[in-house]
């Protein structure tokens, strides 16, 4: 049986049923009128600096316009956003994952921007593929603020200390082996292990399956890889832990995917997995310098597995009185060339080829080593990857979650695979 | 509702006879009525709305951004037969609530008899004691938590001195859940006020009498400050357990949300809130609410009829 | 400021000294407790000075050093955290600080009305309400936060503090509800019973037997809607947006980002001390209260 309710005459209605309504005031939402605009982003307080400075940028550009900022982190981004949205009260413009774009655009929350584009919205001078990178099921919901990829982040001083070389785009899965091996055993570090155990970093699996021709998901929101492929992952880190390349699974299990919980923050690991705007973040949290490379090749010569990512995007609520004004702000945020020089590379490399030209005389070593590692992956870069379904999200907690059963000896890497690939098949069924 | 829609069906014959049934129920309720009007107010305007909303959005698919789809009692049936999380929340909050909440209140009530003293320093003690607590949510409890409990930490190298190589307590899903376990009774500053406030309301005169009598400090206690301190020792339980099982913080802040390794600190609340805001699905995770408040409610019922034969109330 | 007010309060206890062992009767004793007392104190201070250590040392040292020694010592972090979002800490404390207030009064005075109903009135249905009064502790705030964000939308109050602390006026919290009712039967019912006798209206018997009575448990709930209140997040997070209107805790979550760039965590560890200033001299005030209290029983007994 199918009941359905119009969520927002339902929820208001009903809550306000038994008694509010007595002393209700009526919605006095100031924000409907025309000219003002809400923006929420999630990050740290350098970035709430260049993103204000950007909007009083735009204000003084616009002085009939009024934007209003909300800045918060991470984790609490997310539930105030769905709680926004839910109410119909979202900002209108929302900063964007390239994870939740899928949730939120498929649910209907967000506006596509097809029809501002080329007029309000001039991507003309993006790459191609990263304006691709926020479309969802043929209409584009989000546009980048700057490219991304996967990427290792390196505690230098622990290889210059031993005298080994920094990895280059040449470097394979064995030759990490044998750098993870050779630091355990040599580091004069207390605690201290070559690599940390990627197994249950998805971005890195992805990597890994893209590189063996397949990817994570089907244009039809269908897992693309199979137990084979999870298996054949798993043990490639069980080898890496028998021989103590990397960290052992009660170590790796203090990574809480955060900058200051990974393993090189933590000083474990010289190696471990990140994103390549996440490079400032790490250096920040070291003494030691700290480089960024390029996931290894499963065998010299095959690539493909990196792709440049949106990092984040703005997108436009779908509730927004004026979807319009608010992508003529984001079009001021991205390609206007005083706006660019205050965001520099904090949110990416940014898409527009104007804007990372006039940017390069002021970009700092960090700002320098993020732009030169997306432009230079080369073939180890492929396309981008279909979309995740739904559920991906989902999908990616399991990843870690059998990762350490593994890791813990509570799964061989043989019946861990196996056991990912069902729970993964009935997440994507469930969501469906 | 009941009690409001039908006044004085029941006893009408007893009451004074020129008055009607609604004059007459007023004169003997009015009173309590009255006071609890601020409250009335609250429940039915903020709370009882919301809170049923939860409930029909529990046998709805409700997705937080597309409107709510009726799918009967699907999201029950999926919890009680196909829910492997399920589960092992539950093992994980049951093993929570069983161990930390006797811990935490004997703790609690051990610091206050010790401070329910006239002595140099009281009020620090008392302040200091209480700081874990308001801490509670802060970051730097992870970290410090990280820096005692994990390989290297404080613990292990404590335990070094006597030969003992122990394992990363915090990120081991053996002994993950006991690390949390000790953070509750860590932070034990709450029950531990409200033990000090009751002992503060035992009249002096009992001790001074029982004093004369030569009783022990020992014998006091049991005699004297346990009995009359019986209602607080229940609120505390009460409130303490009712907690427990609504616990979030602690293991969203120690696990990084993640509720690991290995699903081990996957607390009931953390695994809906999951479910709600992680996985879109506030109609499964409101499902999941109201299991949590059927068990919780049945405990606390437990805690009322249990009440009868320990706790003694001056009434 | 400090100092002279916490010693007045130090005083203080020691003048109302009643109960138990006192440091003269049996130095040995009171020497062993104080030490047992400081060693437990310093278990209990040290993510305190974790802390302040980590808000004087650099960001790369905080969370790869076991030592509490940094390193080199530097007090910027706490101007640059001060003075570090765009709205100064200053604000957000006022903003904390007029929440916290309005709540302690709404919640005393609210739930001690709603707790001598329950404790000291008959009338039908009392059962039945404290159960369902009970109830409303149990179900996890996160499956009634969308719809009652869509009431208080409706009613115009998002963006303000309304949500925050109208419904401590109107009893919402049932924890302080129950705290209270099991003390007031605590207090000896021979005292309103006689005063009933005498003719007085329950109204009076609240107001000038109950309250008066109940100082220790009044301040208990006092310290707690203050501190909890405080150390809240979640309801400013939903129910706040523009920056000006944020809170101690919203600003302190505005400061570092675990995904992102570069994050000023010395300066989150300054704000975070900072912010425990004004909750733990509030604790510390208001425990005269808590002392108040016995002597006043005591008298009237």
């Amino acid at each position: 049986m199918t009941f359905r309710l119009n969520r927002r005459k339902l929820l208001a209605g009903s809550a306000a049923a038994l008694g509010a309504s007595a002393f209700a005031m009526g919605p006095g939402r100031a924000f409907a009128q025309e000219q003002r605009l809400r923006l929420m982003w999630w990050g740290s307080q350098p970035r709430a600096d260049r993103t204000f400075a950007v909007t009083d940028l735009f204000m003084e550009h616009n002085p009939d316009i009024v934007i209003d900022g909300e800045s918060i982190g991470w984790d609490d981004y997310w539930p105030r956003l769905a709680t926004q949205v839910a109410g119909r009260n979202a900002p209108d413009i929302i900063q964007m994952d390239y994870r939740y774009i899928f949730e939120y655009a498929r649910r209907g929350a967000l506006a596509a921007l097809d029809d501002f584009i080329p007029d309000t919205l001039d991507v003309s001078d993006f790459d191609e593929a990263t304006v691709q990178g926020g479309a969802v099921d043929g209409s584009i919901y989000g546009i980048s603020l700057g490219a991304n990829s996967s990427a290792m982040m390196v505690n230098a001083a622990a290889f210059e200390e031993l005298g080994i070389d920094l990895p280059t785009n040449d470097l394979t899965f064995d030759d990490l082996r044998r750098i993870g091996e050779e630091i355990t055993a040599n580091s004069g570090r207390s605690n201290f292990h070559g690599l940390s155990d990627s197994s249950g970093v998805e971005p890195f699996f992805e990597n890994f399956v893209r590189q063996r021709g397949k990817a994570l998901y089907t244009e039809d929101g269908e897992l693309a890889f199979d137990a084979s492929d999870a298996e054949e992952w798993f043990s490639l880190w069980a080898e890496m832990r028998e021989s103590g390349a990397c960290v052992p699974a009660e170590i790796q299990a203090l990574d809480q995917r955060q900058i200051e919980t990974g393993m090189v923050s933590l000083g474990h690991a010289a190696v471990s997995s990140a994103h390549s705007n996440q490079l400032v973040g790490y250096q920040s949290l070291n003494e030691d310098p700290i480089t960024m490379h390029a996931y290894p090749r499963i065998a010299a010569g095959v690539g493909g597995g990196h792709y440049r990512k949106p990092s984040m995007f703005f997108s436009v609520s779908a509730q927004s009185q004026n979807p319009e004004l608010a992508a003529a702000y984001i079009n001021f945020f991205v390609s206007n060339p005083d706006a660019a020089s205050i965001l520099d590379v904090e949110r990416g490399v940014p898409e527009s080829a104007a804007v990372r030209e006039a940017l390069a005389p002021q970009l700092d070593d960090n700002g320098r080593a993020a732009v030169e590692f997306i432009s230079e992956l080369g073939d180890l870069a492929g396309a981008l990857p279909p979309p995740p379904p739904l559920g991906a999200g989902e999908i990616d907690v399991t990843l870690v979650r059998v990762s350490q059963e593994v890791a813990f000896g509570q799964h061989t890497p043989q019946s861990g695979a196996e056991a990912f690939v069902a729970e993964a098949e009935s997440i994507l069924a469930r969501d469906a | 509702m009941s009690t409001l829609a039908s006044p004085g069906t029941a006893k009408a014959t007893t009451a004074p006879k020129s008055a009607g049934p609604l004059k007459r129920f007023w004169r003997n309720n009015g009173a309590g009525y009255m006071f609890l009007l601020p409250w009335f107010i609250g429940f039915f305007g903020l709370t009882a709305g919301p809170a049923l909303v939860s409930l029909y959005l529990s046998f709805t698919n409700f997705d937080l951004l597309t409107d709510p789809r009726w799918i009967g009692a699907a999201n029950y049936v999926r919890i009680a037969t196909a829910d492997a999380k399920f589960a092992a929340s539950m093992r994980v909050t049951f093993t929570y609530v069983l161990l930390s909440v006797p811990l935490k209140l004997a703790f609690a009530l051990l610091v206050a008899v010790a401070l329910n003293r006239g002595m140099r320093g009281l009020p620090w003690y008392r302040a200091i004691f209480y700081l874990p607590s308001l801490l509670g949510t802060s970051v730097a409890i992870a970290v410090l938590w990280r820096q005692l409990f994990a390989s290297n930490g404080l613990v292990n190298s404590f335990l070094a001195n006597f030969g003992i190589d122990g394992p990363s307590w915090i990120s081991n899903p053996g002994t993950s859940l006991y690390t949390l376990v000790i953070l509750a009774v860590w932070q034990f500053g709450s029950p531990m006020i409200i033990f000090l406030a009751g002992l503060r309301q035992i009249p002096q005169d009992m001790y001074e009498a029982a004093s004369l009598d030569g009783a022990s400090k020992w014998r006091q206690f049991w005699k004297i400050t346990l009995p009359l301190l019986t209602p607080v020792v229940f609120f505390n339980a009460v409130v303490q357990t009712i907690d427990a099982f609504k616990a979030f913080t602690p293991a969203f802040i120690i696990s990084g949300g993640t509720g690991g390794p290995i699903n081990s600190t996957l607390f009931y609340t953390l695994y809906l809130y999951q479910e709600a805001f992680g996985f879109f699905r506030m109609g499964y995770a409101s499902a999941l609410a109201w299991i949590l408040l059927v068990i919780i409610a049945l405990f606390t019922a437990f805690s009322f009829l249990s009440a009868r034969y320990w706790v003694h109330y001056d009434d | 400021m400090t100092d002279t007010a916490a010693k007045a309060v130090l005083d203080d206890d020691r003048g109302t000294e009643v109960v138990g062992l006192d440091d003269k009767r049996k130095p040995w004793a009171s020497a062993l407790i104080h030490a047992l007392l400081i060693g437990a104190s310093i278990l209990m201070l040290y993510p305190l000075l974790w802390m302040l250590s980590a808000s004087f040392r650099p960001s790369q040292e905080i969370f790869n050093s076991t030592s509490l020694i940094p390193s080199e010592v530097s007090v910027d972090a706490y101007p640059r955290g001060w003075f570090g979002l765009r709205v100064s800490f200053g604000v957000f404390f006022w903003n904390s600080l007029v929440i916290a207030l309005l709540s302690v009064i709404g919640n005393v005075m609210a739930c001690s009305l709603a707790a001598f109903a329950f404790a000291r009135l008959q009338f039908r249905g009392r059962n039945f309400w404290f159960a369902i009064m009970l109830g409303t502790l149990m179900l996890p705030y996160h499956v009634t936060l969308i719809p009652q964000y869509v009431l208080f939308l409706n009613l115009g109050w998002v963006n303000t503090i309304l949500p925050l602390v109208v419904p401590k006026f109107l009893a919402a919290d049932a924890f302080f509800i129950f705290l209270m009712v099991q003390f007031f039967r605590g207090i000896p019912k021979e005292l309103d019973e006689a005063a009933m006798m005498d003719g007085c209206s329950p109204w009076r018997i609240y107001w000038k037997i109950m309250l008066p009575l109940s100082m220790p448990v009044l301040a208990t709930a006092a310290i707690f809607t203050f501190l909890w209140t405080w150390d809240d997040f979640f309801g400013p997070l939903i129910y706040l947006n523009d920056m000006r209107t944020f809170t101690v805790q919203l600003g302190l979550r505005s400061f570092v980002d675990s995904q992102g760039g570069q994050s000023d965590w010395a300066g989150l560890f300054a704000m975070s001390i900072l912010s425990l200033v004004p909750i733990f001299f509030f604790f510390l005030f208001f425990q005269r209260l808590l002392i108040q209290g016995i002597a006043t029983t005591g008298m009237k007994r």
